[in-house]
């Protein structure tokens, strides 16, 4: 399908928009591309659904490309899957490689992010197709699965990683009940505001931009202006030729990057630690790892750029969300009214063709603007937060009222999932795993009940249902056992290092 | 530096908030600018007989459907008329499919000046009557504007390997077969429920109580939730449209998800399909051939403002002639059937009696839901 004839010169025009804002939000320390998300999803509902894509698709991948820029030149990660960038990045920029350092990351990134949209062009719709044939038990089922995946990989910390999830569940079951219209667990007095629950995009902005916020006033919001750091000191500099010796590191990243970002919940830092401990793991110079090499750059970079596409592989096949930024852009296609799984692909080809586009021009436009105009992103670094922050405070607000055409409860709501945000954290409540559970709660009860209505009320439907059940029911015990196990390897190391 | 940078993140944000913004933002400043002028044109058209243009005061008319799917006939009808008519009443139309019971909620919250509106089909009033909407949802507490669309195509479907190609031929399969049954995927007060009720009734007087026991409903939403029952294998027959369903019934289509007609409950077949009508497979109620019209039409707040009321009717008057909104409906097999809201009203309470016989006789669907 040729390009232009899907995408309209406004989503191109709003892709290059979000790509260039994405950058800017990623390379301010605390500000991530899903806040980037949240933030502009309430003026996506004036927007066509193609141009939402456009500028939505923008922000993501600017948002975690631009991560980059402190990470290397401040040893703060911009985003947090920028982490592994820190350890070679800022060692290059003290030796005064920091121009250079930052072209092996844009340089890596767009190779990410390009080898994740291979994947994802060719295997969504593969898996698209065979989740044709799951009923609603094997979409319950993948639910679980779903929530028990991210509760595992939240080292030492099983039980509150299902009890996040659990609680984001309870709190999508607030409302009414469409089977018989009768409101539940609604709390006294508040009947005519939640009637239909908590708005999902006041939820979200709430916990991913004031939440944050919250919590960056708490640390401070210091301005680095009082940082120098040289871009270029010396002969140095950047030369494609690096690249020569890093294609299999590239590749290795890229896909671990990708396959990372396919799993439910789990976040580009993970995808930039499995990447880079990886590439220490098959390093000639392992030793070198961390002390400045562009090795490590490379494998931090081109993994949490390729988790892009890898996370909009379940998103779009299955309807579950990759990770917190993906589970935003769901917030987008409720807000149009389109159901993302196993149909969207065939559904709507029109979007599904738009959505690759706009990967392609979001990844060229952020090399382009980023290789070619570093020198000026880097100083973004500098921009004091105490005078972003307010700005973005109001724009939640304005957004929250404005999203379902001005209900003052909906600010409310923003505020008090902001404040659940900022308290979260601190009381051992995973947020991703809150969300994802939120977000497919009402789907997972719903896929329950036509379950039951399917069988009879026979509960052992969901084990007899067919090989897909049974396979899942492994995944899940597989999840849950290496959670248990991993959760005792921590403890007792934990216990050795304590003794020693 | 600091400056340069300063002036390109407020630009790029500025220019993000006026892109989002673009159409309503022109809209402001027209809206401005030619308000009195609008104001004008509005008062103008009350007493304005159809033809001419038609405009509103307002920058944006919400318009809710009762329906939460966007790919069900609801939908698909309410964008097309609204994208015609936001150009007539020189506004914005947003369609937002936020379900029955909401639309009801929200038409009911409204402001008068028509920046609320609602579209929907017969389920309107049938809910009322099946008593899965509130008493205070009937047609005589809402303004009932024009009927712009009907769905001709009103259609009941099965699994393309089912041993039965009409409705008919399923309640001879279900006599022939004593150990089998068949269940239904419908919606509870839906139009769904008024044509299974009037295949029930026919299935009851035909072949008996032996025969229709053996029929149960599958209680369920939107259309994407039938057929998901369809392909879960919770159901045996959807009710469903030729405009929504058709795409599951062309070749090349995966075997798991591919359906057929069984039957639609229009007077006419239409045209280009195959598939017979109820009439046509002799299916009756009370000895007169069933037939069932699924029409669309608009329902405002009861007071709302007389200006408003009559700036939609003229500009869907002068919409419902436009060729090109005429192909658009056919493209998904809806046709054009146009009734002022003057006549609109009279003919759906009219409806409404017609088929109140029906709904008394109707089996519970408490006691047949699987």
């Amino acid at each position: 399908m040729p390009i232009f004839e899907v995408l309209t010169p406004m989503s191109v025009l709003l892709c290059f928009l979000g790509v260039f804002i994405g950058i800017i939000m990623g390379a301010i320390p605390g500000m991530t591309a899903t806040m980037a998300i949240a933030i502009f999803l309430p003026l996506t509902y004036s927007l066509d659904m193609i141009d939402s894509i456009g500028l939505l698709i923008g922000l993501y991948v600017g948002g975690i490309s631009g991560g980059l820029v402190p990470a290397m030149l401040l040893n703060i990660p911009g985003t947090p899957s920028s982490l592994c960038t820190t350890f070679d990045g800022y060692p290059m920029t003290k030796k005064g490689e920091g121009e250079k350092a930052l072209k092996v990351g844009i340089t890596a990134s767009i190779i990410g992010g390009f080898f994740s949209l291979t994947i994802l062009y060719f295997f969504a719709p593969m898996l698209a197709s065979v989740a044709i044939n799951f009923s609603s038990v094997e979409k319950f089922l993948i639910i679980v699965f779903a929530l028990t995946i991210i509760a595992s990989i939240s080292k030492g910390s099983l039980l509150a990683g299902i009890f996040s999830g659990i609680l984001g569940i309870f709190i999508s079951l607030i409302g009414t009940f469409t089977d018989n219209n009768e409101m539940r667990l609604v709390p006294p007095g508040l009947e005519d505001e939640l009637v239909y629950g908590f708005s999902l995009l006041p939820v979200l902005i709430g916990l991913f931009a004031i939440g944050q916020l919250l919590q960056e006033a708490e640390e401070g919001m210091e301005t680095a202006s009082h940082q120098k750091f040289d871009l270029q000191k010396g002969k140095n500099k950047f030369s494609f030729k690096l690249f020569k010796n890093q294609k299999v590191n590239v590749v290795r990243s890229s896909i671990i990057g990708t396959f990372v970002g396919m799993l439910p919940g789990v976040g580009g830092s993970a995808a930039s630690i499995t990447a880079y401990s990886q590439a220490k793991n098959f390093s000639k110079n392992p030793e070198k790892l961390g002390t400045g090499e562009p090795e490590g750059l490379v494998a931090s970079e081109s993994a949490n750029n390729g988790l892009i596409g890898g996370a909009l592989i379940p998103l779009l096949s299955l309807g579950i969300p990759g990770d917190s930024t993906t589970a935003i852009l769901i917030g987008a296609f409720l807000l149009q009214g389109i159901e993302v799984g196993p149909l969207f692909i065939t559904s709507n080809p029109d979007l599904w063709s738009g959505i690759i586009f706009a990967l392609l021009i979001a990844n060229l436009v952020m090399f382009t603007l980023m290789f070619f105009s570093i020198k000026y992103f880097a100083k973004i670094v500098l921009i004091p937060k105490y005078v972003i922050f307010p700005i973005i405070v109001v724009a939640c607000v304005v957004g929250s009222y404005a999203i379902n055409n001005g209900i003052m409860f909906d600010v409310w709501t923003l505020l008090l999932f902001g404040l659940f945000g900022y308290i979260f954290p601190k009381i051992g409540v995973q947020i991703p795993a809150f969300l994802i559970g939120f977000i497919l709660g009402t789907q997972a009860e719903k896929y329950f009940i036509d379950s039951l209505k399917g069988s009879g009320g026979d509960l052992t439907i969901f084990f007899t249902k067919g090989p897909i059940a049974i396979v899942l029911w492994i995944l899940i015990l597989a999840s849950l056992i290496y959670a248990v196990i991993d959760s005792r390897k921590t403890k007792k190391k934990a216990e050795n290092q304590q003794a020693a | 530096m600091k400056k340069k940078l300063w002036m390109l993140l407020v630009v790029a944000v500025l220019g993000a908030l006026l892109a989002a913004c673009n159409s309503e933002t022109e809209d402001v400043s027209e809206g401005g600018q030619e308000a009195d002028q609008e104001a004008e044109e509005v008062s103008g058209d009350a007493e304005n007989t159809s033809g001419e243009e038609a405009s509103v005061d307002l920058n944006r008319i919400r318009v809710v459907i009762g329906s939460s799917s966007t790919g069900g006939d609801t939908y698909q009808n309410a964008d097309a008329v609204s994208r015609y008519t936001e150009e007539a009443l020189d506004t914005n139309m947003k369609v937002d499919a936020v379900g029955a019971l909401r639309a009801f909620d929200e038409l009911g919250k409204a402001n008068d000046d028509g920046s609320t509106i609602m579209f929907f089909h017969d389920m309107a009033y049938l809910g009322v009557e099946y008593g899965s909407f509130d008493q205070d949802d009937e047609l005589e507490n809402w303004r009932i504007g024009p009927v712009v669309a009907t769905n001709p195509g009103n259609a009941f479907l099965t699994s393309a390997d089912a041993p039965y190609d009409t409705m008919a031929e399923s309640a001879e399969w279900l006599e022939e077969n004593p150990d089998e049954t068949i269940t239904v995927a419908l919606e509870s007060g839906g139009v769904s429920e008024i044509v299974f009720d009037g295949y029930y009734l026919w299935v009851e007087e035909e072949y008996g109580t032996d025969v229709t026991d053996r029929i149960h409903a599958y209680v369920t939403g939107s259309q994407e939730d039938k057929n998901q029952a369809l392909w879960d294998g919770n159901t045996d027959i959807i009710h469903g449209s030729i405009g929504a369903n058709k795409q599951y019934t062309e070749d090349g289509v995966e075997d798991k998800i591919k359906m057929k007609f069984l039957g639609i409950t229009a007077g006419e077949r239409v045209e280009g399909f195959d598939v017979p009508t109820f009439a046509e497979q002799g299916i009756t109620v009370d000895g007169e051939e069933f037939v069932f019209d699924k029409e669309f039409f608009f329902l405002m707040p009861k007071n709302v403002d007389e200006n408003f009321a009559t700036a939609l009717n003229d500009a869907i008057a002068d919409v419902v002639k436009n060729p090109d909104y005429e192909e658009d409906l056919n493209t998904n097999t809806y046709i054009v059937n146009h009734k002022p809201a003057d006549e609109a009203e009279e003919y759906l309470l009219d409806k409404r009696e017609k088929f109140r016989s029906i709904i008394e006789r109707a089996p519970d669907l408490d006691e047949i839901a699987k």
